[in-house]
C-alpha cells in the first residue's frame, strides 16, 4: 500500500522554542489514524504543518511518494488535504449553501455566483455525502446548526471536493454523546470510500472506537506508533500519560 | 446512522407553518421594511386626511426627499460594504469634504468636471486604500486608524483651501448629469437607485460579496478556506472611500458650493443608517437593502418633524432612540439566530 502522505524527520522550532523535533511518521490511503498526545505534545504544529499554515524548520513531506512543500493552506487543499478546525471552520452569518462553496463559489465568467447550482449541489451533498439529519435546507445559516450539524456541514464540504485526508482537529471536544456517534461513524464512511482521516485528539476513547493505527507525540517528537489489533486502551493510556 | 440526530431537530421543521408576519422579520432587512412601510401608510393617510396641514405628500415635499437621500446613501453604501466585512470608517465625512474640495477647485482653475470628479473619486479610494493599509500594516483598529483620518483630512481642508466656501459650476451638461431631472425623478435620486441596485448584485449575488461576508463573519475561517481576507478589506476600503468622494460630488452639484464644514458628523449618520437597516457592530451580516431603508428611514422622519415643525433637538433625540432600539433587535437576532 502506498502512503498518502509522508512525514520526513521534521523539526519545528519557533524561536528558541523547538515545537517538533525529528517528527516522522505517514498516513496510508484509506487509513483513520488517531494522532494523540497531552496538551503541549505537538499535535496543533504538527496540524499545522501538514495543513501549510507552518514550513518545518528541517525535514520534509511527501505526498505520494513525492517529496513536496507546503508554502499555504492552499498547497496542502490542492494536495487533496482538508483541515477540519473545530471553531474555525464556518462563517455562522452565513448559509451551508455559502460556507460550503465559500472561496470556491461557482460563478459565472463575470464572478456572479450561480446560486441554483450551488444550492441543488448543497441540498445533494447534505442528503447523500453526509447523513446529517435535521437539517431542512441548505438556506439555514450556520449560525443556528449545532456543534455536530456545524462539523458534518465543514465535512460535507471536504468530501464534495474530493479530499483525500481529513485532519480533525478536536472533534469531538464540543460535541454531545449522540453527536460524537455520528461524527465517528461519518469517519468509518469516509474510509470505506478511501478518504483517510487524522484524529488529532486526548480523547482516547473517541480514537480508539475508529482507528486503525495510533500515532502517540510527546514533547514535540513521536513516542509510539501502534496498530489497533498490537494494543490496548490501557497501553495507549499509558504511552500518553508517562512519556 | 442517519436516524441519529434526527429527533433533536423536529422543532425547526415548524418554520414552514410561520406567519407571513414571521416570514417577513425573518428576511434580512424584514424588520426594517415592516417599520418603513407602517411610517409610509401613517404619513401618506396623515397627509391624505390632512393635506393642508401635514404636506408630505405635495411635490415640493417630495422633491426635498429625493435630493436629500442620496448624499447619505451613497456614504452609508459605502460605510455598510465596509461595515459587513469587519471594520469601520469614520472619516468619510471628511473624505466626503475634501475631495468635493478638491473637485471644485480644480473646476475653478478651469478644469472639465468630468475630469474633476473622477480625479476626486481617486483621491476617495486612495485615502480609503491608506486608511485601509495603515489598520492591517499594524494590526490596529480601524475605528482609531480612521477617527485620526477624520481630524486628519478635516484639517486637510482648511489647509488646501481655508475656511470659505468654493463656488462649484461646471458645465450645464455635468450639471444636469447629476442635478438635473428625468421624467420628473432628481437625477440624483436616479444615481442613488443605480447603486443600491449595482451594489446589492455585488455583495449578494457576486464572489466578491460572498467573501465580504465570509471575512466579517469569521476571518479565521476565511483564511482558512483559502480567502485574501486583506484584499477584501482594502478594497471595502477603497469602496468607501469612493463613495464618499461620489456623494461628494452629489451634494455638491445639488448645491453648486462646497462648504468646509459640510461634512461634519455625517459619517456618524452613515453608521446610524447602516446600524438601523440591520448591520452588525461586528460585521457579517446585513444586507444592502437594510441600509438603503436605513437611509430612507432616517430622512423620512428628519422630515416629518420639520413637517410637523418640531423644533430640531427632537429629530436627534429621535435619530438616537431609533440608533438604539435597532441596535438592541439586531443583538437579539444574533443572539438567538433568528431561524
Amino acid at each position: 500500500m502506498s502512503n498518502l502522505l509522508e512525514l520526513h524527520n521534521i523539526s519545528k522550532s519557533f524561536g528558541a522554542l523547538t515545537a517538533l523535533r525529528n517528527l516522522s511518521f505517514h498516513i496510508g490511503e484509506g487509513e483513520v489514524v488517531g494522532l494523540l498526545g497531552d496538551n503541549g505534545a505537538g499535535k496543533s504544529t504538527t496540524v499545522n504543518l501538514i495543513s501549510g499554515i507552518h514550513k518545518p524548520t528541517e525535514g520534509y513531506l511527501s505526498v505520494d511518494g513525492k517529496r513536496t512543500m507546503f508554502s499555504c493552506r492552499s498547497d496542502s487543499a490542492d494536495a487533496g488535504i482538508e483541515t477540519i478546525y473545530q471553531h474555525t471552520a464556518l462563517v455562522d452569518s452565513l448559509s451551508i449553501t455559502r460556507n460550503i462553496f465559500m472561496g470556491r463559489e461557482l460563478t459565472d465568467r463575470f464572478g456572479f455566483l450561480r446560486q441554483a447550482e450551488m444550492r441543488e449541489i448543497a441540498m445533494e451533498v447534505l442528503q447523500n455525502a453526509v447523513h446529517i439529519s435535521g437539517i431542512d435546507s441548505p438556506d439555514t445559516l450556520v449560525g443556528n446548526l449545532s456543534g455536530g450539524q456545524k462539523q458534518a456541514v465543514a465535512i460535507a464540504r471536504a468530501v464534495y471536493f474530493k479530499k483525500r485526508v481529513l485532519l480533525l482537529d478536536e472533534p469531538t471536544s464540543a460535541l454531545s454523546v449522540r453527536e460524537t456517534e455520528a461524527l465517528l461513524n461519518q469517519v468509518l464512511k469516509l474510509k470505506a470510500e478511501n478518504v483517510s482521516s487524522v484524529l488529532v485528539t486526548h480523547n482516547i476513547y473517541h480514537a480508539y472506537q475508529v482507528c486503525d493505527r495510533f500515532v502517540i507525540m510527546s514533547h514535540g517528537t513521536k513516542v509510539f506508533d501502534v496498530q489497533k489489533a498490537d494494543t490496548t486502551i490501557n497501553q495507549l493510556t499509558e504511552y500518553v500519560v508517562l512519556t | 446512522m442517519t436516524p441519529i440526530l434526527s429527533e433533536s431537530a423536529a422543532p425547526r421543521s415548524r418554520s414552514q407553518r410561520q406567519s407571513l408576519l414571521k416570514q417577513i422579520m425573518g428576511m434580512p432587512a424584514g424588520a426594517i421594511f415592516l417599520v418603513f412601510v407602517t411610517l409610509q401608510i401613517v404619513c401618506i393617510a396623515g397627509a391624505l386626511l390632512y393635506p393642508d396641514d401635514f404636506r408630505y405628500l405635495s411635490p415640493q415635499n417630495l422633491t426635498i426627499l429625493m435630493k436629500a437621500v442620496p448624499v447619505l446613501g451613497c456614504l452609508a453604501l459605502g460605510a455598510g460594504v465596509l461595515m459587513i466585512a469587519g471594520e469601520f470608517d469614520l472619516s468619510i465625512g471628511s473624505v466626503y469634504t475634501f475631495t468635493a474640495i478638491l473637485m471644485a477647485t480644480l473646476v475653478e482653475a478651469g478644469l472639465s468636471a468630468f475630469l474633476a470628479a473622477p480625479l476626486g473619486i481617486v483621491a476617495g479610494v486612495l485615502i480609503g486604500l491608506l486608511n485601509g493599509k495603515i489598520t492591517l500594516r499594524f494590526g490596529l483598529p480601524s475605528f482609531i486608524v480612521t477617527l485620526g483620518g477624520l481630524l486628519f483630512w478635516r484639517g486637510a481642508v482648511l489647509l488646501y483651501n481655508g475656511a470659505v466656501q468654493v463656488r462649484f459650476d461646471p458645465e450645464p451638461v455635468f450639471s444636469s448629469l447629476f442635478s438635473g431631472t428625468l421624467l420628473g425623478v432628481n437625477a440624483a435620486f436616479i444615481w442613488i437607485i443605480l447603486f443600491v441596485v449595482g451594489f446589492h448584485f455585488l455583495l449578494h449575488r457576486h464572489r466578491f460579496g460572498n467573501h465580504v461576508f465570509a471575512t466579517g463573519g469569521n476571518r479565521g475561517a476565511a483564511e482558512a478556506i483559502g480567502i485574501n481576507t486583506d484584499r477584501v478589506k482594502m478594497v471595502a476600503f477603497a469602496i468607501a472611500g469612493g463613495m464618499a468622494a461620489i456623494a461628494g460630488i452629489l451634494a455638491t452639484a445639488r448645491v453648486g458650493s462646497v462648504q468646509p464644514g459640510q461634512g461634519a458628523g455625517l459619517e456618524l449618520q452613515a453608521i446610524a443608517a447602516c446600524v438601523i437597516g440591520g448591520l452588525s457592530l461586528r460585521g457579517g451580516r446585513g444586507s444592502i437593502i437594510g441600509i438603503f431603508l436605513g437611509v430612507l428611514l432616517i430622512h423620512t422622519i428628519t422630515d416629518v418633524l420639520l413637517l410637523l415643525r418640531a423644533p430640531g433637538f427632537y429629530l436627534d433625540m429621535f435619530i438616537a432612540t431609533l440608533i438604539v432600539l435597532a441596535a438592541i433587535f439586531n443583538h437579539l437576532i444574533e443572539r438567538r439566530g433568528l431561524a
